[in-house]
């Protein structure tokens, strides 16, 4: 996989941390003054003991003339600011995270949506999710850790600078002992943490992509006694993510132990590197190099971090197309011409396809509105061939009821409200027209009863005719249905068509029907037999004079 | 069954209960944190000794710094086994939980989406709890009275200082934990929500998009993480409170040591003390002082991982398996009897009630009806997907119910046969994993999947037409050798021609199986041996 540090998921990061750069700002400070002050405490703290021990040694006046209150009292001050420093940096930060995060996620299904639909529909569920949640947690050390420099810088400032107030050679042995640190933590992040945390993530994606499409399908499963095996499959897929989890944490443990290694080898350094100083500032450069190092930490937790976030970034910006889209036409009106077609055709026509199964009358009609990306030549939707319109440019011209109806997992009034807000009195006009008026009745809590995770609860003819109500609200042009009294028993069948043809009259609408059978056909005044497709991608057609062949 | 009101759910007892079977490694672990604290002394010893002898003759002091170095690298190597040791404690609780949910989300063979973020967000935080909480548990509670101890052979008095800002933060801390857990759970929730709602409207993206929906849903997804957002806002607010509460007597400690120390050595002390202090000490007790909270400190930042493990644990917990007893039908198709047989759903009005029906042996019924009559819930019964809220139904005069359950026993091709992502052979073999590939391709050409079968179909079905997919479906009951086969709605989708090919195709994957077909066509109905109207 590529990195590309430029992509969109990039400006998008960018453009929220310019939104939270106060909070950011506010935690970069906080941090730059927690170094300070836990360097400046334990380095007072040593050096006024140390010189206490001194003082009074000697006793008399040079207690009197050692000065123990300055002394004491910012030690006493730096307690209390390293404390408050460390809470307003640690929530400004996280906060600044969050928030950022919460814009974010949003902001990464809408780039998604808007994708050409071969991008935007070719994503499985599963893995989609994985992105949007696991992958967009994982950058968000991207933002926590913007204090780290700060902190690091100050730390390292302090630190060196009490070093060499004993002797410059002591704070040149400082420095290289952190050089030491961060040398040797950036190479065992390199080596272990960076694609143990890249493994991490791919691992997860995996798992939940498994999981999402093994559980679409339980119920055959149990029915073929594969429920064991799925589970199986599950766990190995699980297995994988736990085992680059258990690298990255034995290769951040490393990184723990190098920098305590090179602590204790600093110090060891320092105190000889102080000779010639008096013992105070010993004392003082030894506990400064100590806590000098120890502000290396929050560097070292984000090269242990960097692997998954930048796994992470690479994933998301996969999700989103590269190119700018072109700028695409409109259509200038609502006329529909297709290949095999001498003429437009505008709303009130009524256009109705039929062939045999899998020949491609879905896939023609999944052009026209904009589910599918359509070769040149196919179709001409105002004037304009299709393949030059955008695809949501395309979508307002139609009320589309699936074959495969998509339902979410909410109530029904939830699922109608998806063509948009109606009032009561529309809702029920379009049930009724659907023949699920009575069925809604008859459940208890009737409009507001859940149709479970795509419409489980609803019998397949009855998910169906929801989808048809559902398209009945939206004000389109044309209705495109495709097999909409599939399933149906001749008197519903009836019914639906009458309240059809009724509904299209009344509105003007035009209609493009996918159907097998005779009385749907029989309503339509312009009949295509659809044969296949060709090489070149594009459905093939031709024009149907008589009836549609009789069905049972 | 009577119903027994179950006693309320305990997270921490749940979690303890779970990490059971783990209590030797668990024990390595927190021996291995409490050892820390060796190290710990023997750095502040080195250190202050160092710099005591130091001041005298720079020689004296090398094999105290030396200690003081070695100390630090020991302590780096413990901390590094302990990493170790707990998270692979973490990972072998994490795959028993996960086994037993996976177990019985697919046992159930019912759709249960919203319980995936258990399986995957859910048990990842156990990794917290178990790898990084509870190994600082026994540490937290144990080592700084050990270091207290150490100081307190150097100086009673600083000794009982440290001790003097430990205790009223033990009592803080006690209190704290308990607001955060109700803020945890909801935590918890509000990431279920956002991910269910992730899973189920990208799965409805071509709806989505047909109706030109995109802002909408995009804007329930920002409620959704909005609400995320707050809710670990507010639990993290709390984690840092507390640890700064714990940052502030860790300071504060350190701050009293020094003036106290300071204050000894200059013999300027306002009230008599018993003991007096010389640099090497005084150092010593210094250098221990932030070892003190240090276990706390770490605690504190674990404490984390236990509210997730906490807000997740109801979520994680499955039903005591009764394990289901697989009726064996051999190859003999057996006769299926509903008796008095009342489907309802969830509270409502019932679907099926009251209906008798006599299958015999190898016999091929057609169940008819108007949509939403309940034929594919009669289907559903043999498969225990339809709740049986009255009436029994016998196979070949052994009664269905509690316990017993035919999977593996029927061929079914369900209204809406689901793929996975994969090949289209992939797809056929699900029913069988251990057919051959011939008899796979054969399954497949006879039920009327022409085509390339290594060609590549995604989670939506895409590559696959509305009459593929009910071939699919029928494919794979050809493919399974069971003695019931179970259509629904075989010939739906397709086409007058499709269908007349198909009913031979039925007729002859009925034969020899006791075959209950749900479908609205004639001409398939015509070729049961029995119509039934519901």
């Amino acid at each position: 996989m590529s990195r590309r540090s430029t992509g969109r998921v990039a400006a998008l990061i960018a453009t929220q941390r310019q939104a939270q750069r106060r909070r950011l700002r506010l935690a970069a400070a906080a941090g730059a003054v927690v170094s300070v002050a836990a360097v400046g405490l334990l380095g007072l703290s040593g050096w006024f003991i140390t010189g206490a021990a001194f003082a009074g040694a000697a006793g008399g006046l040079a207690v009197q003339s050692f000065n123990y209150l300055t002394p004491s009292a910012i030690i006493r001050l730096l307690a209390i600011l390293r404390t408050g420093a460390r809470y307003v940096e640690r929530v400004a930060g996280h906060e600044a995270a969050l928030k950022a995060l919460a814009r974010l996620r949003p902001q990464l299904f809408h780039a998604l949506a808007s994708a050409p639909p071969e991008c935007a529909l070719a994503l499985s569920s599963g893995d989609a999710s994985a992105r949007l949640v696991q992958d967009v947690d994982a950058v968000q050390t991207v933002f926590v850790r913007l204090s780290a420099p700060w902190a690091l810088g100050a730390g390292v400032a302090a630190s060196v600078l009490l070093a060499a107030m004993a002797t410059p050679l002591a704070a040149l042995v400082l420095l290289g002992a952190m050089g030491l640190t961060w040398g040797g933590a950036a190479v065992i992040a390199h080596r272990r943490a960076e694609p143990a945390g890249r493994a991490a993530q791919a691992a997860v994606a995996r798992l939940k992509d498994s999981l999402s499409a093994l559980e679409a399908v339980a119920p055959e499963l149990k029915a073929y006694a594969l429920d064991g095996w799925a589970a199986q499959q599950v766990a190995e897929a699980a297995a994988v993510r736990d085992r680059a989890l258990i690298d990255q944490a034995q290769a951040g443990g490393w990184m723990a132990a190098w920098q305590a290694g090179v602590t204790g080898l600093a110090v060891a350094a320092v105190v000889p590197a102080t000779h010639g100083a008096p013992l105070p500032l010993t004392a003082l450069a030894a506990l400064a190099a100590i806590m000098g190092l120890e502000s290396l930490a929050g560097l070292i937790g984000a090269l242990h971090q960097n692997g998954a976030a930048a796994e992470a970034q690479d994933r998301l910006d996969d999700l989103l197309p590269d190119e700018a889209p072109r700028v695409r036409a409109a259509p200038h009106d609502e006329t529909v011409r297709l290949a095999a077609l001498a003429t437009d055709l505008s709303p009130p026509a009524r256009l109705g396809l039929f062939g045999a199964s899998g020949a491609g009358k879905t896939t023609l009609i999944e052009r026209l509105i904009g589910l599918r990306t359509a070769p040149e030549g196919e179709a001409r939707l105002g004037g304009v061939d299709i393949a030059d319109l955008a695809p949501d440019a395309r979508r307002a011209l139609f009320a589309y009821a699936a074959q495969d109806v998509r339902l979410m997992d909410g109530t029904i009034r939830q699922n109608l409200a998806l063509a948009g807000p109606a009032d009561e009195a529309a809702i029920w006009r379009a049930l009724d027209d659907a023949a699920l008026a009575q069925r809604v009745r008859a459940d208890p809590l009737g409009l507001d009863a859940p149709v479970g995770v795509n419409g489980e609860r609803l019998s397949g003819g009855e998910r169906r005719r929801l989808g048809l109500a559902r398209a009945y609200l939206r004000d389109a042009p044309w209705l495109v249905l495709d097999e909409p009294t599939e399933g149906l028993d001749a008197a519903t069948e009836a019914q639906v068509l009458a309240a059809l043809t009724r509904r299209l009259s009344e509105r003007g609408q035009g209609l493009i029907l996918i159907s097998h059978r005779l009385a749907p056909m029989a309503a339509c005044h312009i009949r295509l037999r659809i044969e296949g497709v060709d090489a070149d991608g594009r459905v093939r057609m031709t024009r149907q004079v008589e009836p549609a062949p009789a069905d049972a | 069954m009577t119903a027994v009101s179950p006693a309320p759910f305990a997270p921490a007892a749940w979690l303890k209960q779970t990490g059971r079977a783990w209590r030797r490694p668990a024990m390595l672990a927190a021996a291995l944190t409490v050892a820390d604290v060796l190290p710990a002394i023997g750095f502040a010893a080195g250190l202050a000794l160092g710099i005591d002898q130091f001041g005298r003759s720079p020689i004296a002091a090398a094999p105290w710094l030396a200690l003081a170095a070695a100390s630090l690298i020991a302590r780096g190597l413990l901390n590094q086994a302990g990493v170790a040791v707990g998270a692979r404690q973490g990972r072998a609780v994490k795959r028993d939980v996960r086994e037993r949910l996976l177990t019985d989300l697919f046992g159930r063979g019912r759709r249960s989406g919203g319980r995936l973020a258990a399986v995957v967000e859910g048990v990842e935080s156990l990794d917290g709890y178990y790898a990084r909480f509870t190994p600082l548990r026994l540490a937290a509670g144990l080592s700084p009275l050990l270091i207290i101890a150490a100081a307190a052979v150097a100086s009673p008095v600083a000794a009982a200082i440290l001790l003097f800002t430990l205790l009223p933060f033990v009592l803080g801390m006690i209190l704290a934990g308990t607001a955060a857990a109700g803020e945890s759970r909801r935590q918890f929730q509000a990431l279920e929500r956002l991910s269910g709602l992730f899973v189920d409207r990208v799965r409805a993206l071509p709806a989505v998009l047909a109706f030109g929906a995109t802002d909408r849903v995009t804007a329930e997804i920002a409620t959704a993480s909005n609400e995320l957002e707050h809710r670990t806002a507010r639990v993290m607010r709390i984690a840092f409170a507390s640890s700064a509460v714990l940052e502030f007597f860790s300071a504060l400690s350190v701050a009293l040591i020094a003036v106290y120390c300071g204050f000894n050595l200059l013999r300027l002390l306002p009230f008599p003390v018993p003991e007096t202090l010389d640099l090497g000490r005084a150092f010593f007790v210094l250098a221990l002082a932030p070892e003190v909270y240090q276990p706390l400190r770490r605690l504190a930042a674990a404490y984390h991982d236990r509210q997730a493990a906490e807000g997740a644990a109801p979520a994680l917990t499955t039903p005591d398996e009764t394990k289901p007893v697989r009726l064996t039908l051999g190859d003999t198709a057996p006769s299926i009897r509903f008796l008095a047989v009342s489907i309802a759903y969830d509270g409502a009005a019932p679907v099926i009630d009251g209906l008798d029906l006599d299958v015999r042996p190898g016999q091929v019924v057609a169940l008819v009806g108007a949509s939403g009559a309940g034929k594919s819930s009669l289907l559903h019964l043999l498969l225990g997907l339809s709740p049986l809220t009255a009436g029994a139904v016998e196979i070949g005069g052994v009664r269905l119910g509690d316990g017993v359950d035919l999977s593996g026993q029927i061929a079914w091709a369900s209204q809406a046969p689901v793929v996975v992502p994969g090949s289209l052979a992939r797809n056929v073999a699900l029913a069988d994993p251990t057919a051959c590939p011939g008899r796979v391709k054969a399954a497949a050409q006879t039920a009327g999947l022409t085509g390339d079968l290594e060609r590549l179909i995604d989670e939506r079905g895409g590559g696959l037409s509305g009459g593929e997919r009910r071939r699919l479906g029928l494919a794979r009951a050809m493919l399974k050798r069971a003695p019931i086969l179970l259509l629904d709605e075989p010939t739906a989708n397709l086409d007058p021609a499709s269908e007349q090919a198909m009913l031979e195709t039925i007729r002859e994957a009925a034969r020899g199986r006791t075959t209950l077909i749900a479908t609205h066509s004639a001409a398939v109905a015509a070729l049961a041996d029995r119509v039934v109207r519901l």
